[in-house]
């Protein structure tokens, strides 16, 4: 091994850029493939053009923010900044294959990191495609990075810390909030208290925050959810319920409020799509989805391949960063860079961190662990999947004619073959089989990645790589 | 423990068919295990019923004519190999041509009986002519079948411009086969299996088959993930995987290796082409969703399903020269499978001597989607001891020891 070669990273959010900067701090270079014109991933990207200031992100984000700069910057002689570039996949032994300012190129590589982060948890609901409803994800992109109000009047439905957040971002854009609903109930949360303490400063902010929405009359209700969307063109209202214990809507109890857009957030998904391709092995949890099975050191079954941030489960930022650390440091020690005493000393620095953090979130996601009710809000023509216009019903008669699996969900109904490659409706269907009393395994619960991870335009095969082949 | 009468190792086109026909035609008690594999070469298949085109070479065996064709043209001025089309022997145009016939009945049947359509449509397959050497080579293979002359169409350049817009002008003509068609492969899987179940057959799905059981030369049953299922007959019917059961259940090795395929597929396109094309670098079928699929590569690398560069580019740049239209579009996925290859490209069906209780059906290749329908007749023909619709003598697993 060429002790220079610098090491690859894939993703230039929270983890990708705190792994470059630990690798810079025992002086190895890196490269970072990022597929934003910017670093920072979705939540520390900020805004795309020049702008004087952003006084609808609160302090601690902005603090955040120049933290991931002042990381990239301290260390940028020794970092390889490649923006705008898709990884498409990999090509032979050790590369990857990447389309770069609509080019093909190769990358070869010794060590991978992966910091591919996550996307959204789609839940399918009458209406959901109507332009106007968003998942908060995209709302805070629209926001934070495109510096656009998404809607004059809004609601915000969901679960999890992200709702009340979000809220006070776009109320402090001007937006007019109506509502938010969270539809796990205010007594779960209670029960979590002692998770909570774990990290004090962040409860407390959270609890500001809902200082903040009282203050502003903008109502937080737990337990109530959407039961469906509405409009001609585009969402002119929704029609939100009281959610039970299991998150059974109570269509007897529903109110139909008139809004412009919404965000609507289940949570997120790790995005392990390019660490599948590259044979990297992988289990299922309820919460990020399948994540990829991982060492201490964030290693994985494959040799000097690590995941890490959210696409190794969603644990967020702060934990993202730790985890960039850890495998940074481990990569230093294989390649001589450091002693093992000071590797371990710096690597159960981190660890500890990481493990608060860790204690912290898990106290959320037991608060806002999915319930079976979700499923039920899609109607027999409710869309499932979008690339292919397969509807719950397509899946349930498929279901019930005994598919046991994924796979053959998709064989049957085409879900997941379009050019998402079943991100948006895979995991619905998987938990539809879960419901349906059909456990999955890492072979038999996914949407088999497929080369290329984007779509390749044909007339790049005309030129390429002739000498590379 | 549960006893069948048959249970069928694997459940790919090949196996479902064998399902279908059994519970169609039999009162007998069926079971059918599969597990999927990376590389199960039935949902990686593109679906061409080719009769003619692959007997005579076409489709999956472009490519190799293609190396034939570079030889010739490397070897100008010098003395020029004859070139001959790659044509397989009359048993397997008969195996070929039977079921191929069964398609549009069984269309109708699994339609009207099961609810389940597998998207069988009235193509034609086109060999594309770009010059001399391609009109030589279309001269070659209507000679070598003079019995077929009836399902073959010569077309010119102005009639294949009429009937196929969207080729290239450079094109000087065609050739058409006239009954070669197309279905959706997986969806064919699928609706075989869907009314195999609605026929009663038991199935068995991500079950993975841990060991054939024997005593001595009788075959007695499967030991599955989900326990032991006896039965009077193992079918073997488990594709590229196929030496790993009939070792067990005749300690001899057989020769059915994996034979990658790779494939290219394109974003959804509006209908471009009414029939499917095969060419000198590829074949071309534009699926009932709108995607155009173009394949394949033949490799010989193992159980490896990964994707080369190399492979999508050639299969590419093939499809565009005939194709201009593709250059405003993209390649949406790509995958490989593994065909279950035999050393004479014919496929290994029915006893085994010496055994009892075993069948065999693999080693289809390149047509397992095609030849589906006929193996599940001929299966069920042999469960049953009836004659067999042909003659399965160059069929059967002896042929390769008779040599030996």
């Amino acid at each position: 091994m060429v002790k220079s070669n610098p090491v690859v990273i894939v993703g230039g959010g929270p983890s990708g850029t705190a792994a470059a900067a630990m690798l810079g701090k025992y002086q190895i270079p890196s490269i970072i493939v990022e597929e934003a014109p910017k670093i920072g991933g979705v939540i520390y990207r900020g805004p795309l053009r020049k702008t004087a200031s952003v006084p609808h992100l609160d302090d601690n984000l902005q603090r955040a923010m120049s933290a991931l700069r002042t990381r990239y910057e301290n260390n940028r002689h020794l970092i390889d900044l490649k923006l705008q570039t898709r990884v498409l996949g990999p090509e032979g032994k050790q590369q990857l294959l990447l389309s770069e300012n609509g080019e093909l190129t190769t990358q070869g590589y010794n060590e991978l990191i992966l910091a591919t982060g996550c996307h959204e948890r789609s839940v399918p609901f009458p209406g959901w495609q109507l332009p106007g409803v968003m998942l908060l994800g995209g709302v805070q992109l629209q926001i934070k990075s495109g510096l656009v109000k998404p809607g004059a009047k809004m609601a915000i439905v969901g679960t999890g810390p992200l709702l009340p957040l979000v809220a006070c971002q776009l109320h402090k854009a001007g937006v007019n909030v109506v509502g938010v609903f969270e539809a796990s109930s205010f007594n779960k949360l209670a029960k979590e208290a002692v998770a909570l303490l774990n990290k004090p400063k962040l409860t407390l902010s959270g609890l500001s925050m809902m200082g903040y929405l009282k203050k502003h009359r903008i109502p937080f209700y737990y337990g109530h959810g959407i039961v469906n969307a509405q409009g001609s063109e585009k969402l002119e209202r929704i029609t939100v319920a009281p959610y039970d214990e299991q998150w059974q809507a109570d269509h007897r109890h529903t109110q139909t409020i008139d809004v412009d857009a919404i965000g609507v957030g289940y949570g997120f998904v790790a995005r392990t799509q390019l660490a599948m391709l590259l044979g990297v092995e992988h289990k299922y949890t309820k919460v990020s989805g399948y994540v990829p099975k991982l060492d201490s050191n964030f290693l994985s079954n494959q040799e000097n391949l690590y995941v890490v941030g959210d696409s190794s489960g969603l644990l967020g930022a702060d934990a993202a960063i730790c985890e960039g650390q850890i495998a940074a440091i481990d990569i230093a020690l294989q390649r001589g860079a450091v002693t093992t005493s000071v590797a371990l000393k710096e690597k159960r620095k981190v660890m500890r961190k990481h493990a608060r953090i860790a204690r912290f979130r898990f106290g959320f996601d037991r608060f806002s662990e999915r319930q079976d009710g979700l499923l039920n809000l899609a109607q027999d023509d409710t869309v499932v999947c979008r690339c292919e216009q397969a509807t719950k019903k397509q899946l349930d008669d498929a279901i019930e004619q005994g598919v046991k699996d994924l796979t053959t969900l998709k064989m049957r109904t085409r879900i997941g073959m379009g050019d998402c490659q079943g991100k948006t409706c895979s995991s619905y269907a998987l938990d539809l089989l879960h419901k349906a009393g059909h456990q999955q395994n890492s072979k038999t619960g996914v949407i088999k990645p497929r080369f290329p991870l984007d779509p390749i335009p044909f007339t790049f095969m005309e030129e390429i790589l002739d000498e590379q082949i | 423990m549960s006893k069948y009468d048959v249970i069928i190792a694997g459940g790919g086109a090949i196996g479902a068919a064998c399902a279908y026909f059994l519970s169609r035609d039999t009162e007998l008690k069926v079971a059918l295990v599969d597990i999927k594999k990376p590389g199960n070469a039935s949902r990686a298949s593109a679906g061409g019923l080719w009769a003619i085109g692959e007997s005579v070479g076409l489709g999956c065996g472009v490519i190799f004519f293609k190396t034939l064709s570079k030889l010739q043209s490397e070897a100008q001025g010098e003395e020029i190999p004859t070139m001959r089309p790659h044509q397989l022997p009359d048993c397997f145009f008969e195996l070929a041509l039977k079921s191929n016939a069964m398609y549009p009945d069984l269309y109708e049947e699994l339609r009207t009986k099961h609810n389940v359509d597998f998207k069988f449509e009235r193509t034609g397959l086109k060999f594309i002519m770009y010059n001399r050497d391609d009109e030589l080579y279309a001269d070659q293979i209507v000679s070598g079948i003079p019995h077929l002359s009836d399902q073959i169409r010569w077309l010119n350049a102005e009639q294949l411009k009429a009937e196929e817009p969207y080729v290239t002008p450079d094109a000087i003509g065609a050739i058409d086969f006239k009954c070669d068609h197309q279905v959706n492969p997986y969806r064919l899987v699928e609706a075989y299996t869907e009314a195999a179940r609605q026929n009663g057959v038991e199935l068995f799905l991500h079950t993975e088959i841990e060991q054939v059981i024997r005593e001595g030369n009788k075959v007695l049953g499967l030991k599955t993930a989900a326990g032991e299922l006896r039965c009077d007959t193992v079918i073997n019917a488990t594709g590229a995987w196929a030496n790993t059961i009939f070792k067990q259940a005749t300690d001899l090795d057989m020769p059915v290796y994996p034979v990658k395929g790779q494939i290219v597929l394109s974003e959804r396109m509006p209908k471009i082409l009414n029939g499917c094309i095969s060419t000198s670098d590829c074949y071309i079928a534009q699926k009932d969703n709108g995607e155009v699929l173009i394949g394949s590569s033949t490799e010989e690398k193992g159980f490896d399903t990964t994707n080369s560069l190399d492979k999508i580019q050639e299969l590419s740049r093939g499809a565009m020269k005939c194709l201009p239209i593709l250059n405003e579009s993209n390649i949406k996925r790509c995958w490989a499978g593994l065909r279950p290859g035999t050393p004479d490209e014919l496929p290994i069906l029915g006893k085994v001597p010496g055994i009892e209780g075993y069948l065999n059906a693999c080693g289809h290749f390149r047509t397992g989607i095609l030849t589906s329908a006929i193996t599940g007749k001929l299966m069920t023909e042999l469960v049953t001891g009836q004659p067999t619709s042909l003659d399965l003598t160059p069929f059967s697993v002896t042929r390769f020891f008779d040599k030996a």
